[in-house]
């Protein structure tokens, strides 16, 4: 048996909604529990009051990577079978910078958002309106930006392809990365408290 | 002041446990097992086992007719044949020129030839190439004009039969076939007229069968 499991057929469409479903479900539970229903919590990131939204994004994307580095290494999972976003740089990093905005003004990104409304916020709610009316937009306007958005391909590309270092150095580097902005985040939610209290 | 593993806060215990596996993952070596062009023999065998690369003529006909352009259709035969008559939407893909047609290895392509094997043996030579959506029209071309553009209803059909065939009848009508009659095997060699490749435009009213389900990835 090896992961991942829809990828070798061991169940169907039909079952992988439903396993969908349940990590969905478990997913969005996870988030309002670390907090992320509220607006207030998430937009204080961006002021560095609160920095629970880096930690909590750092700590995932650690677990996940050294996850699925190390079941790869032992072949329990076979990592060419996994999707990897490919990578269209000027449109991503625009849209990154929308998105970006879109979080410090409305304090949602979508998933959060949804966390929100299903917690019964009416800001949770209009923020998931907004976003069903930028797809609606999005979608009427596509033939006038699909040059754009298919401008700079870079294929699926990893940092280790990109750099041309080895797999397990560039996870280290992430580890560090993220030990290191955890250390710094600590310590700039201890000055910022100092800085209030005063 | 000696270090104690006992005094450490979870948090500090798990970032340390961190710094420890991304260490040893320095020396352990390439999570895609070396190459990347590396075939996975079982991989393979799983998919050639469960036929989920596989895709029969009347579920192409239906894409075709809901307007799909979620795929590319690749024809690997010669231009020839290509010009006589081809599936539409269909591109003309030589084997020679496969791996430099632009295709995206994230794609979903769907390969025909006459029967079955160039498309087996180019989804074999894509799939080594890491193209991971790659799938071959069951039976090739001649199934699609035995299935598709030219059904035959057997005389001793049962109503249920018959009514299924009402709708291949509609989907033959829009491909430009024939709903042929008779089962006489004389009659499978008698010289259809292929249609002329003026194919209609993916629009006409024909019903599709439930709406196949579009399957996105990523997030």
């Amino acid at each position: 048996m090896s992961a991942p499991f829809y990828k070798f057929g061991y169940f169907n469409d039909e079952f992988s909604l439903v396993l969908a479903l349940v990590i969905g479900i478990g997913f969005g539970f996870f988030l309002e529990r670390a907090g992320f229903g509220s607006g207030r919590k998430l937009a204080a990131q961006f002021y560095f009051t609160d920095m629970t939204v880096l930690k909590v994004m750092f700590t995932a994307i650690l677990t996940a990577m050294l996850g699925i580095y190390y079941l790869s290494v032992v072949g329990f999972m076979e990592l060419s079978l996994v999707f990897l976003n490919p990578t269209y740089l000027v449109p991503q990093i625009v849209g990154g910078l929308v998105l970006g905005v879109g979080f410090v003004i409305g304090g949602y990104c979508p998933g959060t958002s949804c966390v929100s409304a299903a917690t019964g916020k009416i800001d949770g709610m209009v923020f998931l309106a907004g976003i069903l009316a930028g797809i609606f937009v999005f979608g009427e306007l596509f033939p006038l930006l699909e040059g754009f958005y298919n401008s700079t391909p870079m294929g699926q590309i990893t940092l280790p392809k990109l750099l041309g270092v080895p797999y397990g150095v560039i996870v280290l580097a992430v580890v560090l990365m993220a030990v290191g902005a955890f250390v710094a985040a600590e310590w700039g939610e201890k000055k910022m408290a100092a800085r209030k209290g005063v | 002041m000696p270090f104690r593993w006992s005094s450490l806060s979870l948090n500090r215990r798990l970032a340390l446990l961190a710094i420890v596996l991304g260490a040893v993952a320095v020396f352990a070596g390439d999570p895609y097992g070396g190459t990347s062009t590396r075939v996975s023999a079982k991989e393979l065998a799983v998919i050639v086992g469960s036929e989920v690369d596989h895709v029969s003529s009347g579920e192409l006909a239906d894409w075709i007719i809901q307007g799909r352009v979620d795929f590319r259709l690749l024809d690997l035969r010669n231009e020839e044949a290509f010009r006589e008559y081809h599936i539409p939407q269909a591109e003309l893909v030589p084997m020679e020129g496969l791996l430099d047609h632009g295709l995206q290895r994230n794609e979903k392509i769907v390969l025909y030839s006459d029967g079955g094997i160039h498309s087996a043996q180019a989804w074999f030579l894509l799939k080594a190439k890491g193209y991971n959506g790659v799938y071959i029209l069951r039976g090739g071309l001649e199934e699609w004009k035995d299935a598709v553009l030219f059904p035959r209803l057997a005389p001793n059909a049962t109503p249920q039969e018959a009514a299924q065939f009402e709708r291949k009848a509609q989907v033959a009508k829009f491909f430009g076939g024939s709903v042929q009659t008779g089962n006489a095997p004389e009659a499978t060699a008698q010289k259809v007229e292929m249609p002329k490749l003026a194919a209609p435009a993916p629009s006409a009213a024909v019903p599709s069968a439930g709406g196949t389900k579009k399957k996105k990835e990523g997030c």
